[in-house]
């Protein structure tokens, strides 16, 4: 693409690297990104976690910034960030959790390399990109080369070279690099080995964006489903068969097998030990970046098969055709919907199977239990004669059984059983003991709570003047 | 036998309580799978059939459709009634699912309350009170959630998460039964004489 003057303007407007460059905030927003993903190859985390983090960097930076440098809440800037508009911030459940996540998208990396570019390297090694040049070009020719006799002749003059290098050395010349030369190299390899880590999200974005295609492809696909599987699938994987996914499992392979692992290790370790090196105060972490490469490719290698999977059941038999009618039925039920929706038809409409054969056994009811009487073990020892307003024992508590009981139903909306204890943790006390009793009272009401006098669960709680309390009271598992 | 018997009991009785999710119990599930043909086999005769959706996870019985020439068994898979607006709701929550499998990625659809609010709104009466709107739609939505179809997030009562299962309920056959009887009533009360929109 040229970098004519509409396209730089368009990318300007809608290139989220672009946007998060110009923007007020940007000082704030990549040094946190920074921080927080880039700087410890993170990869995920959750709104709770991140929105404490930015908490707190807001925090250090209004001391220095003055109070109003950064008015609004962890939350606000995160979700704007996260915002379609901005797209700095990947927002996604991951599976098994119900909290939000967040990960960077792949063109924070590449603003923040930018960034990097500008406050780094005193110098940039030339002869080592030069070196690399030479041997990809090598590489390409020779691993596309079908005549023989040129690649025997080719390998033959590397293996003239070698013998002379050896005599040299046996005659006790040895050719060493200099310090330079080694300066040179390592930066490339840091900034190569740096740049690998961000391209995972990049290659990550890619295979998703793949995916979306295909997907998109099929819903749109006129013909028959045979030519549709030929198509996509055939014999091959459309996501592991692009070119990017051939690459990243070619990387993948290579940095999987244990020799390449060791080797990595060893030459390493090798490396920091050179003077030239430590000249340099190299970076710590790239001594073991290879375990950073393991750890983000392992999570792309995942996103590739994930992304495979589902696309197959997307494919599955009947979905596909399935999907299809569906949409087309769900319109006409929705245009009938709109025509009589000042006319709704009252009463029962449908029915739906339940999703299990009813199974009641009436000796599975609990029978009537005595209700449990509280015995009350609380010694009570004399106040210190001091006033205490007596209008606290008028002012009634108002506990709102209502909300309670909603706070019941919707814990039991996602199990089968709950214990108190599990409620409080989770919505914990507002009204300290009176909400408790209210809590037990509803419990004592309703027919399928029980109470295990066996064991006993502690609660604590911090009343309006700041006092903790506790309570102990027995098990109470409220079943759906 | 008897370890053949152990090994049925628990996911005989697990289906017996309802949908198992391989999600929820590996080892439950893996039990389940194995033992696919003889437990199919064993519910048969309680006029049930066990149907197994591998690649989704989860696994439910429902009522065996007679074979032929066959007496119809009494069932034992209870039928729920389902109100129009809750009956809406859930034809609206398929087709968001099926929206989601189609622009790929997510296998997870979570909505907002007000996101479902607003696809819902059109289908009822204009003006009124939002407020009670909310509430109205909130309360319908617990119903869905009693069903199995969508459960509430944890710490997080204004976001939902529409259950896969919803797909094997609410199929073709489901809709267009919805969409027959829609159009049955719309007769009877002589709304709209033209017939746009409905397709056979």
């Amino acid at each position: 693409m040229a970098l004519d003057y509409s396209t730089l303007k368009t990318l300007r407007k809608n290139h989220p690297a672009w946007k998060l460059l110009v923007a007020d905030h940007s000082p704030l927003i990549a040094g946190f990104v920074h921080k927080i993903f880039i700087a410890p190859n993170r990869r995920r985390m959750g709104q709770a976690d991140l929105a404490s983090a930015l908490e707190d960097y807001l925090f250090t930076l209004r001391e220095t910034e003055g109070q109003d440098a950064f008015p609004r809440r962890a939350e606000a800037y995160l979700d704007e960030w996260a915002s379609q508009e901005k797209g700095w911030l990947r927002k996604f459940y991951p599976q098994g959790s119900d909290e939000v996540h967040y990960d960077l998208m792949p063109w924070v990396e590449k603003a923040l390399a930018w960034l990097e570019n500008l406050v780094q390297s005193p110098f940039i090694g030339t002869e080592s990109r030069l070196m690399t040049i030479f041997d990809l070009l090598h590489q390409m020719v020779q691993g596309t080369e079908l005549d023989a006799r040129s690649r025997i002749q080719s390998l033959e003059r590397q293996k003239a070279e070698i013998d002379a290098q050896l005599a040299r050395v046996r005659e006790g010349h040895m050719d060493m690099l200099d310090d330079t030369a080694l300066k040179d190299r390592f930066l490339l390899i840091n900034k190569t080995a740096r740049e690998l880590l961000g391209d995972f999200r990049e290659v990550e974005y890619n295979f998703r964006r793949l995916d979306q295609k295909t997907r998109e492809q099929i819903a749109l696909w006129e013909g028959s489903k045979g030519t549709l599987l030929e198509n996509f699938f055939g014999e091959r994987d459309v996501i592991a068969e692009s070119d990017q996914g051939k690459s990243f499992n070619a990387f993948w392979d290579l940095l999987m097998s244990p020799t390449r692992q060791d080797e990595l290790s060893t030459l390493l370790h090798k490396v920091f030990e050179l003077g030239a090196v430590k000249e340099l105060s190299p970076d710590m972490r790239l001594k073991r970046i290879h375990y950073d490469w393991l750890e983000a490719g392992e999570q792309t290698q995942r996103t590739v098969a994930k992304l495979s999977g589902q696309l197959r059941r997307y494919l599955d038999d009947q979905a596909f055709l399935e999907n299809r009618r569906i949409m087309q039925v769900i319109q006409s039920i929705e245009s009938q919907g709109v025509q009589i929706k000042n006319n709704l038809p009252g009463n029962d409409f449908m029915t739906i199977d339940e999703s299990s054969p009813g199974v009641w056994l009436p000796m599975e009811r609990p029978l009537y239990t005595f209700p449990v009487k509280p015995v009350i073990e609380e010694i009570v020892s004399l106040g210190d004669g001091s006033d205490i307003p007596s209008d606290i024992l008028h002012a009634a508590v108002f506990v709102d059984r209502l909300k309670l009981k909603g706070i019941i139903r919707n814990c039991l909306q996602t199990q089968d059983q709950v214990t108190l204890e599990q409620i409080l943790e989770a919505h914990p006390l507002e009204q300290g003991l009176a909400e408790l009793v209210t809590y037990l009272s509803l419990a004592g009401d309703d027919e399928k709570a029980l109470f295990d006098e066996s064991r006993n669960h502690r609660v604590s709680w911090t009343d309006k003047r700041g006092v903790t309390r506790g309570a102990q009271f027995c098990a109470v598992i409220f079943n759906r | 036998m008897d370890i053949l018997l152990e090994s049925m009991s628990k996911p005989v009785i697990a289906l017996m309580k309802g949908v198992v999710f391989r999600e929820n119990d590996e080892r439950l599930w893996q039990q389940l799978e194995d033992g696919q043909s003889a437990l199919r086999d064993y519910v048969q005769v309680l006029g049930l059939e066990l149907i197994v959706d591998a690649s989704e996870g989860y696994a439910w019985l429902k009522t065996r459709e007679p074979l032929e020439g066959e007496e119809p068994l009494p069932r034992l898979v209870g039928r729920r009634k389902l109100s129009y607006p809750v009956s809406l709701i859930i034809a609206l929550l398929r087709k968001k699912l099926a929206e989601n499998d189609s622009s790929g990625e997510e296998t997870r659809l979570i909505l907002s309350v007000e996101e479902i609010t607003d696809m819902v709104k059109v289908f009822f009466p204009a003006g009124g009170n939002e407020a009670r709107l909310v509430d109205r739609i909130n309360s319908h939505l617990n119903k869905i959630a009693d069903l199995g179809f969508i459960r509430r997030l944890k710490g997080r009562n204004d976001k939902i998460e529409v259950i896969r299962i919803l797909k094997a309920f609410v199929d073709a056959q489901w809709l267009h039964d919805f969409d027959e009887r829609l159009n049955q009533y719309r007769e009877t009360i002589g709304a709209g004489s033209n017939d746009q929109g409905h397709e056979n």
